[in-house]
């Protein structure tokens, strides 16, 4: 393998056309590595402009009454926290590790439509610009909620348009940054990659690329009609017209809970890379693990009622969405039972990509069991609106979502920058995101079942104890994470890496060196591929 | 696979990629415009 790479390789040095330089290179740049890191870089920034909303509102949260900000605001830092995590933190983080990895895994010099990629990424950070100048309009910035529910959300002020025009430009991105990853790998991918031979990072982000060409149109849609009704005398969703506020949240959680699963598939993969190289492992049951992914992605699609049981339906409707949300633990469980097969008698190791995963699959799984009480629709209707479901979701995507994103950050950074990162840092910043997430989130369940309604500034004196936790715990995760930013200022002081990295890794992204050059496999490579170390 | 037909196969499954968002789109609309 390594004379076929080194092959493979030997046309690379291309110092002729390296990257421009200066500013010109990040505008103008259509390299998948400059990209992936220019998402990555703006996810991260948004993940801090995002939290330092939810340190707002857990300090509100802190203690009972009023304390630093009006209700009104608070409103619009619940909103705005969430369309920020959701849309610009968690999603492109996920693609621009697509836009790194893909391409290196499946042996191609670049993603398919690379000015389509420069397109899809600058169009985010216009995007989030509008959406954060709402902040300062008259009437403040969106307060309905991130699900934008009529006829609430028709009441915001000024900053309306700029919030459906910003959703529209996130969907428009996204779609392209999707069918770009789509193209990339039904098209590019080695000679002798079949699709079942693909990573299991290269399947999730495939079958997450439908899933987003399928709802994120479905958003803008449902946007697109609420822009209508406020402005063109339409009446979709206004009862007093003749429309239906129902159907606005059934369309939007048509699109809704399938980005449930947008943000948790490639997480999926990324933790099925990292578990089998720190167990020394080969993945067990790699393509279950893809027909599990595929049935979740199935399953997403019918499954949006349960978001709204309360709303009333029939009782049939009632037992098809809670049958058919319950199904999803079956695949879900597939691929736990399959990571703790990989970790079964493996010789494993725990450098901090490792424990994140590790972390990813208990707390993750706690998210998944509270989501199977959320299912249960007589149970729903006492939970429905409750902390209880913030403690859900968050279970789901901070130690789902974030914890994967981080694992697969320190796990291919030696590959981004040719160096080690600081592993004790790494390990440090672990225990502490751990330990303080857990400390957030976990009363947070308590909350929910003793009755607090989600969205409040104020609660009842009964809340108070576990409020507090919470909110030290909120305080002690953001601080957390500025140790994350430490680890990445000081990448490139660590040791040299070599081209492997990880003693266990596999697969076309380790035989390039580190760090990885500017272009990689311009000659598609010849070296047999998919798991081939461990054959 | 030469180079030629890889960038036609490239542009085709862009194309139906995008086809099949804007009928999500347009379909998810006209549902909205049928039902009031």
């Amino acid at each position: 393998m390594t004379t076929a790479v080194a092959d493979a390789h030997a046309a690379e040095d291309h110092d002729d056309h390296g990257p421009t330089k200066g500013y010109k290179r990040w505008l103008f740049s259509t390299n998948h590595k400059d990209i992936g890191t220019m998402y990555l870089i703006f996810s991260l920034v948004m993940f801090f402009v995002g939290g330092a909303m939810a340190m707002v509102i857990r300090s509100e949260l802190a203690v009972p009454g009023l304390q630093f900000v009006h209700p009104e605001f608070f409103n619009s830092m619940t909103t705005m926290h969430a369309l920020i995590m959701v849309f610009g933190a968690v999603m492109p983080a996920f693609v621009g590790l697509a836009n790194w990895m893909i391409p290196l895994m499946i042996g191609a010099p670049d993603m398919a439509l690379p000015r389509m990629n420069n397109w899809s990424f600058w169009i985010l950070p216009v995007a989030f610009g509008i959406l954060l100048s709402t902040l300062l309009m008259p009437g403040g910035a969106p307060a309905g909620g991130w699900t934008m529910y009529p006829p609430l959300i028709l009441q915001t002020g000024d900053a309306f348009p700029f919030l459906i025009f910003s959703v529209h430009l996130m969907g428009i991105s996204s779609i392209m940054g999707s069918i770009n990853v789509i193209v990339t790998i039904i098209n590019m991918r080695a000679p002798d990659m079949t699709l079942l031979k693909m990573p299991m990072f290269v399947w999730t982000w495939l079958i997450t690329a439908y899933l987003l060409i399928a709802v994120m149109p479905v958003l803008a849609g449902a946007v697109t009609m609420l822009l209508t009704d406020q402005f063109f005398g339409t009446s979709f969703f206004l009862a007093a017209g003749g429309g239906d506020p129902v159907m606005f949240q059934h369309i939007f959680w048509f699109f809704g809970h399938p980005e449930v699963y947008i943000m948790i598939l490639p997480a999926f993969g990324v933790v099925s890379e990292i578990i089998p190289t720190f167990s020394r492992k080969k993945l067990f049951g790699h393509d279950s693990m893809v027909y599990a992914a595929s049935c979740i992605a199935f399953l997403s699609f019918i499954v949006w009622a349960h978001h709204m049981f309360t709303v009333g339906m029939p009782l049939t409707g009632q037992l098809f969405f809670m049958f058919a949300t319950m199904l999803i633990a079956v695949p879900t469980g597939v691929k736990i039972f399959n990571w703790v097969a990989t970790m079964w008698r493996g010789a494993m190791t725990f450098e901090t990509p490792m424990l994140f995963s590790l972390a990813f699959v208990f707390l993750f799984t706690i998210g998944g069991f509270s989501g199977l009480m959320l299912a249960i629709q007589p149970a729903d209707v006492q939970y429905h609106d409750t902390y209880f479901v913030v403690a859900h979701f968050h279970y789901v995507l901070v130690p789902g979502s974030v914890f994967a994103i981080m694992a697969g950050a320190y796990y291919w950074l030696p590959k981004w920058t040719g160096h080690m990162y600081n592993e004790k840092l790494g390990k440090l910043h672990f225990w502490a995101s751990t330990i303080f997430v857990n400390i957030t989130f976990f009363p947070q369940h308590f909350l929910g079942l003793a009755g607090m309604p989600r969205r409040i500034p104020d609660y009842s004196v009964q809340f108070a104890d576990f409020n507090l936790v919470s909110s030290i715990g909120a305080i002690g995760f953001g601080l957390s994470q500025l140790l994350f930013v430490a680890v990445l200022l000081t990448a490139k002081r660590g040791e040299k890496a070599t081209d492997r990295v990880w003693e266990g890794s596999h697969g076309l992204e380790w035989t390039v060196p580190s760090p990885a050059p500017w272009h990689t496999f311009t000659t598609p490579p010849k070296a047999r591929i998919a798991n081939e170390s461990f054959e | 696979m030469d180079e030629q037909e890889r960038r036609k196969n490239i542009r085709r499954t862009a194309l139906i990629a995008a086809a099949v968002a804007l009928a999500f789109y347009i379909g998810f609309i006209m549902m909205g415009v049928m039902r009031s």
